[in-house]
């Protein structure tokens, strides 16, 4: 079948003052309660009740939408800085194995006799 | 099995913006009679001096419908009843230009809304829908606007909204894409808006809660190019004029008063992408469908459908009588895009949005609970893998590919 030829729209197509739809309207509200929930530091400086035209809303739509991407994105990687490191817990378990291997081995000594400040007042283990 | 459903993927739903199935695809009843759309001079609506206006091939790309016809629920009403507001009233498609009339109070602009498009100025869904399946009965899910429509197509319900407020879903429904990640075996699931300056119109709940599920246009032609397209992918056009990384981005979404040649561009780019890898072309079926009329006039009226479970008083629709989703919206242009399809297939069952979550969590995923009445009850335009096919119901029904399938020079 021969290739069927699309005909791209005149220059004149591109009009960002149009004024924007009911759609554009409320998608831009959509964003506006959406950013309401995101910390200051992710807020767009468009005040989006004053936004008329398809080149506004554009600009303030792009500024939410990456905010919201960024917050997560930013959530992500506090999450994996927070993890503790697998490769410590695996060296914490070892050397607490060793511990109670070598205190197996080793007859407990003998306590003496005098109460210490920070004795419970438990019984003298017999030996 | 047949080897159409064998070896399917992969499917790809790009949802446009706003015009109604006989404005779009009216003309091509002449071309291939099974379609339903327009017989020269048949279909009239009254004008608000009482004149019967007849549906003509006028359409213009740009700067024609302006204002923006209202396709808010009480318009749309309007539109479908023809002012009849009777208990007993049964649909008759006589408010068009009436609704239209009520925006501008001029009769000559009023009539436009009857105009509708030559097949030589549409070649890409024109071709489309000749060489592959149109919908006779693909209805918009809600006879109101946007957001809602929208809603069927990622839930299955608009959880009671018929307007374009947000909508914040109850845990209980999950959208299509949170089926498809949490399922066992997991499967894939992407919605491509344009880019973020055009972005999505899903923001309440799955851009603020799931931005991971978003992906851009230009990632979509890359992950059809590697191969890397996912199992579901819901495409969103630029829904507004801006400036991008490349120069001037035109708005192709088709909403009025947006050019219609940049909507035609871009499903010629969506289809020649997947097209362009052989692998994908064989195992992928692309939907391309509006999400509702634009307040601009249908022939077909809509039919009544399962209430759902949500019910929209009369405030909320703005006419004073509730309504509990138990009639479908005006009807849309939807076409089944696939080499496996029979050059001019027509498909004449009852679809609407529902029927994409339907459909999607159906052939990937199997059974699913809880879903809405809606969806539960939406017919599926792709048979499962698995167990016996209907004939008569399977779309895909080729026993070999085709080779014949057009290109676009984009």
């Amino acid at each position: 079948m021969a290739l069927i030829h699309v005909p791209k729209p005149p220059k004149s197509a591109y009009d960002p003052n149009r004024p924007m739809s009911s759609l554009l309207q409320s998608q831009v509200d959509h964003l506006q309660e959406a950013e309401s929930k995101l910390p200051l530091e992710y807020c767009s400086k468009i005040y989006s009740k004053a936004i008329r035209t398809e080149g506004e809303a554009a600009q303030y739509i792009r500024d939410v939408t990456e905010a919201i991407h960024r917050a997560h994105r930013d959530a992500g990687k506090a999450r994996s800085v927070r993890k503790p490191s697998k490769r410590k817990g695996v060296i914490e378990i070892a050397a607490y194995a060793d511990e109670r291997s070598r205190r197996r081995q080793k007859p407990a000594p003998k306590r003496a006799a005098k109460k210490s400040p920070k004795s419970t007042g438990a019984k003298k283990r017999k030996e | 099995m047949p080897p159409g459903l064998d070896k399917l993927q992969h499917i790809v739903v790009l949802m446009m913006e706003n015009r109604s199935f006989d404005h779009m695809l009216g003309s091509l009843k002449a071309v291939n009679s099974q379609i339903d759309g327009l017989d020269a001079n048949s279909f009239t609506n009254p004008d608000s001096n009482g004149n019967a206006v007849k549906a003509q091939p006028n359409a213009q790309f740009q700067a024609q419908l302006q204002p923006d016809p209202d396709h808010h629920f009480p318009a749309v009403d309007l539109q479908i009843f023809g002012g009849d507001t009777s208990a007993a009233r049964q649909p008759n498609m006589q408010g068009f230009v009436k609704s239209y009339f009520n925006q501008q109070r001029d009769v000559a602009h009023s009539q436009m809304i009857m105009y509708y498009f030559p097949q030589a100025k549409l070649p890409v869904l024109t071709t489309l829908a000749l060489e592959f399946a149109v919908f006779n009965r693909w209805f918009a899910s809600i006879p109101g606007p946007t957001i809602c429509n929208r809603a069927f197509a990622h839930y299955g319900t608009s959880f009671g909204r018929v307007d374009l407020n947000p909508i914040y879903p109850p845990e209980t429904i999950k959208s299509v894409y949170t089926r498809m990640i949490s399922a066992n075996p997991k499967r894939t699931a992407k919605v491509y808006y344009y880019d973020t300056t055009s972005s999505t119109m899903e923001v309440a709940n799955l851009l603020q809660n799931q931005p991971e599920l978003f992906g851009t246009y230009s990632q979509f032609l890359d992950d059809c190019k590697n191969g890397d397209l996912p199992d579901y992918s819901f495409i969103e056009p630029n829904y507004n004029d801006h400036q991008g990384d490349s120069g001037e981005e035109v708005a192709n979404d088709q909403h009025p008063d947006h050019n219609v040649q940049a909507g035609e561009v871009f499903m010629a780019s969506i289809y020649q992408a997947i097209k362009n890898n052989p692998e994908l072309w064989e195992s992928t079926a692309l939907l391309i469908t509006y999400d509702e009329h634009g307040g601009i006039f249908d022939h077909v009226p809509p039919p009544t459908c399962p209430k759902d479970i949500f019910t929209a008083d009369g405030n909320a629709t703005g006419t004073g009588v509730p309504f509990q989703f138990d009639r479908l919206g005006v009807r849309v242009p939807t076409i089944l895009v696939s080499p496996w399809i029979p050059k001019g297939a027509t498909v004449d069952r009852v679809f609407d949005h529902a029927s994409i979550p339907a459909t999607v969590t159906k052939f990937f995923i199997g059974d699913w609970s809880p879903r809405s009445p809606r969806e539960t009850s939406a017919d599926i335009f792709i048979e499962p893998q698995g167990g016996a096919v209907d004939p008569a119901r399977n779309v895909l029904s080729l026993g070999t590919m085709r080779t014949d399938c057009p290109d676009f020079d984009v």
